[in-house]
């Protein structure tokens, strides 16, 4: 019989020598110890793409500048490398990289402290900042369960039929409200459905999948619909007016997209996209369960649970259709951002949500960050660095014969959509919209139609999970995998890219784009 | 003023050190749960591993922090607590309370146990990390740790420091990476297995069956390890084979007198042991050939700091990456 013991023979844990750092201590070199100790490599190595980030910039701007590219734009282009980077792999927290961008605009290019302040807040911020009360303030009125069991009325209880109503009431929903609003509203439905189907993860992995990339692909497809449906819009319709809007000019009127044009354009292939999403799902991943009689009927008795509606849900409902009403016939007139902040502060004053609520849900680091990241897209533009290199970029692309018509759009939206997967897509049209819009005015092009391409194209982040908010959102449900996105995400790419392809060639001229 | 927080850091840091003595004398297991079943093998294991030990189990659960821009802005939590207010769990949660039920019906804390919950705000995240202990009467105990860190390999880390820790139990990964790739593509065991100083155990299957293969180069440390990883397969009730491996011929005989000997010892001190050999040729390929067939494979580091491991990597990596078994790496 062995006398072993598990704990003294057994693997050991590993503890720091405690005698030299006591004694040291005791002779008052503890802290210098403790200061020591936490210069260890692991914080270097946590920090590497930072470093590589600066290191970088250092490289750039101590190289001679190109030809044709100015000091201040080779500064700006240099600001923009490293604010990617960091956008990309996220090793210090995101709005540092607002702070740094606030800060570099003003030691390295000069600017005026007062202008840079004035360029970081635009109607576009006011709406990217109104929209996000507004999605807590909708979340709060807890109107999901009853959203649910008007799909699974309309649907009954057959499996490709709900997935299919459920991309079309988030799909529409979220064309008008934003896909993060919408996809953590759905969220606790398609989780309940799937739950109530079965508990086993392994029984519901295919019905899992189908269901909540009904959820996160519907809300994507729709955020390209109208101007309130993502940040991205409202970014593409603050450049196309900074860029090409002159007051002084008739001509350039048209660079004023309003809330109806744009739906004009833009909403008819979201419609179109819907059920390619249920198509493309299905056909991807065979749920498991073709009948979901059981779990829509256990929704059913919740949903009665919670008795008729309330007066507070139906003030909730007027306001959030006032929103929709205002976006519509007066964002032409008084800005988007302003009917957005009316909105949340609407539904403040009439008590439907409590300040700490909205002060809790937004992430207002997110909003300092688009805003610097516009201002600096402004100051691409300003400096001629947005032009210099779309004027590369065109070049590259005349050595393969594409730097007009549709090579240059399928060029621009394939550049779009590898730049939307790999980081937001709100980012992505900062960063991306004032290179693609100078190169429409290299290559000849519509800036309206080049702008589409992009604003759209950036929806496509279907490949990964920090592409779009909605798939963020439904991926911390812990059901998907980083490799489910890839599975059903590259018929999405094609069947998206295809159809703007040709909504872009046949539909847009036709409405006068 | 000065002078009381002084007093106060080397009384905090007096009462740390203490702390660390007591867990000493404890066998901690730290299991990371993330929802797949090997990682529950895991607990399993850690359960049967700590059934006649004065133990702590620590389920940990590292969610990463949200930086608010995937999301569009809205923080993630605000669709986490829609789904707590549906009633529905979020994942962390589910995961480990699924882990902790397998203990509670393998009755690792008896019949009468108390809890105890705390909280720590950490990486300014108002999330922080959550921690529920359960003491039992029989003087073990399991803590769940919802955690929340930058990524999770910092998370794991991090909870490494709060240790000790005897072992880790991981799930396996299969896109193991250069060491130098791994800086850029992140991969949570091989990071774990290459920075964590305690024993690493990447599990596949139940490790039970089929005996430990202890693979050794004959070096003294490579020795002291393969001891305590002996241990290891004996409280499992697992017989012991060695496997000896030499680049070359040049350095055979001590090899073998090496393995000898460590078969021997394993023998006195009570436990079963199967094949003893020694064969030449790439250590990686042979411990691989071997050990595919046993429960699991006993290895161990060559490089022996962090850093050397980090940058030059070793046959333990590699052993643990390539073989279809599970792998203890003993430190």
């Amino acid at each position: 019989m062995s006398k072993l013991s598990l704990v003294k023979d057994g693997p050991q844990a590993h503890v720091a020598s405690t005698t030299w750092s006591a004694r040291l201590g005791r002779q008052g070199y503890h802290q210098l110890e403790y200061f020591f100790a936490q210069l260890n490599f692991y914080y270097f190595w946590e920090k590497r793409w930072f470093i590589i980030a600066i290191a970088v910039g250092f490289f750039l701007l101590n190289i001679p500048t190109p030809d044709g590219l100015t000091r201040e734009g080779m500064i700006i282009l240099t600001m923009s490398i490293m604010a990617t980077i960091l956008f990309v792999t996220e090793p210090i927290p995101l709005p540092t990289v607002a702070l740094l961008i606030i800060v570099g605009q003003v030691i390295l290019l000069g600017l005026e402290s007062n202008e840079v302040a004035r360029s970081l807040m635009t109607d576009s911020v006011l709406f990217i900042m109104g929209s996000l009360m507004l999605a807590v303030a909708l979340i709060h009125q807890k109107l999901d369960q009853r959203i649910a069991w008007l799909i699974v009325r309309m649907t009954g209880t057959k499996t490709a039929n709900i997935c299919f109503g459920i991309s079309v009431v988030s799909g529409i929903l979220a064309s008008f409200v934003g896909e993060h609003t919408v996809a953590a509203m759905m969220l606790p439905v398609g989780i309940t459905l799937i739950t109530l189907t079965s508990t086993d993860r392994k029984k519901v992995r295919n019905l899992a999948a189908v269901i909540l990339f009904s959820i996160s692909y519907g809300c994507s497809v729709a955020g390209i619909g109208t101007p309130s449906g993502g940040a991205r819009n409202a970014i593409m319709i603050g450049y196309w007016k900074e860029f090409f809007y002159d007051p002084a000019n008739p001509e350039t009127h048209r660079f004023l997209i309003d809330y109806v044009k744009w739906m004009a354009y833009a909403y008819p292939m979201f419609l179109i996209q819907l059920p390619l999403v249920t198509w493309v799902l299905l056909s991807t991943f065979k749920p498991e369960y073709h009948n979901l009689t059981r779990p829509v009927a256990k929704l059913r008795k919740q949903v009665e649970l919670l008795g008729p509606m309330s007066i507070s849900n139906y003030i909730a409902i007027l306001l959030f259709l006032l929103v929709i009403f205002g976006w519509i016939f007066f964002s032409s007139l008084i800005g988007m951002g302003i009917i957005a902040i009316l909105g949340a502060a609407a539904f403040l004053v009439a008590g439907q949500v409590q300040w700490e609520d909205i002060n809790s849900g937004v992430n207002w680091g997110v909003v300092l960050l688009y805003g610097a990241a516009i201002s600096l897209g402004v100051q691409m533009k300003d400096t001629g660095a947005a032009e210099w290199v779309a004027e590369n970029f065109i070049f590259i692309l005349s050595t393969i014969g594409v730097e007009t018509g549709l090579g240059l759009w399928a060029a621009i939206s394939l550049l779009t959509t590898f730049v939307t997967n790999t980081m937001s897509n709100g980012a992505a049209v900062a960063v991306l919209g004032p290179i693609t819009l100078n190169m429409a005015t290299v290559a000849n092009e519509s800036p309206i139609l080049i702008g589409f391409i992009t604003s759209i194209s950036s929806a496509f982040a279907y490949l990964t999970v920090v592409g779009t908010p909605a798939s963020t959102i439904v991926y911390a449900a812990g059901y998907l995998t980083p490799k489910d996105f890839l599975k059903a995400g590259w018929r999405m790419v094609i069947v998206s890219t295809i159809l703007m392809m040709l909504v872009a060639k046949f539909y847009w001229p036709y409405v006068g784009v | 003023m000065k002078t009381t927080s002084k007093k106060s850091i080397v009384a905090r840091n007096k009462e740390l050190d203490e702390q660390v003595k007591r867990r000493q004398n404890r066998f901690r297991v730290l299991v990371c749960i993330n929802g797949e079943d090997a990682s529950y093998e895991g607990v399993k294991i850690a359960a049967k591993l700590c059934e006649n030990e004065v133990s702590d189990i620590i389920l940990l659960y590292v969610r990463r922090i949200d930086q608010g821009l995937n999301a569009g802005g809205l923080q993630v939590r605000v669709a986490r607590r829609n789904l707590l207010e549906w009633g529905l769990e979020l994942p962390g949660i589910k995961y480990l309370r699924r882990g902790f039920e397998m203990l509670l019906d393998m009755k690792f804390l008896g019949d009468d146990w108390e809890e105890h919950i705390s909280h720590t705000d950490v990486f300014g995240d108002p999330l922080g990390d959550n921690k529920v202990e359960y003491r039992g009467k029989n003087g073990r105990r399991i803590v769940l740790k919802l955690k929340t860190a930058p990524d999770i390999s910092s998370g794991i880390l991090h909870q490494h420091e709060l240790g000790p820790y005897n072992m880790i139990f991981m799930g396996p990964h299969i896109q193991w990476t250069t060491n130098w790739r791994s800086m850029f593509i992140p991969n949570t065991v091989q990071k774990i297995a290459s920075l964590a100083p305690a024993s690493v155990m990447t599990v596949r299957g139940t490790c039970q069956g089929n005996g430990f293969l202890l693979s050794t180069d004959g070096s003294p440390r490579s020795i002291q390890a393969k001891k305590r990883g002996a241990i290891v397969a004996h409280v499992l009730g697992e017989p012991v084979s060695i496997l000896g491996t030499a680049d070359d011929d040049s350095d055979l005989a001590n090899l073998e007198n090496s393995v000898d000997k460590l078969c021997k010892d394993l023998k006195k001190d009570g436990l079963k042991t199967g094949d003893c050999k020694v064969v030449v040729g790439d250590p990686v390929r042979a411990t691989i050939e071997a050990g595919n067939s046993y429960s699991a494979i006993v290895v161990s580091d060559r490089q022996t700091t962090r850093f050397n491991r980090f940058f030059k990597g070793s046959i333990a990596f590699d052993i643990m990456h390539l073989s279809t078994t599970s792998v203890l790496n003993v430190r």
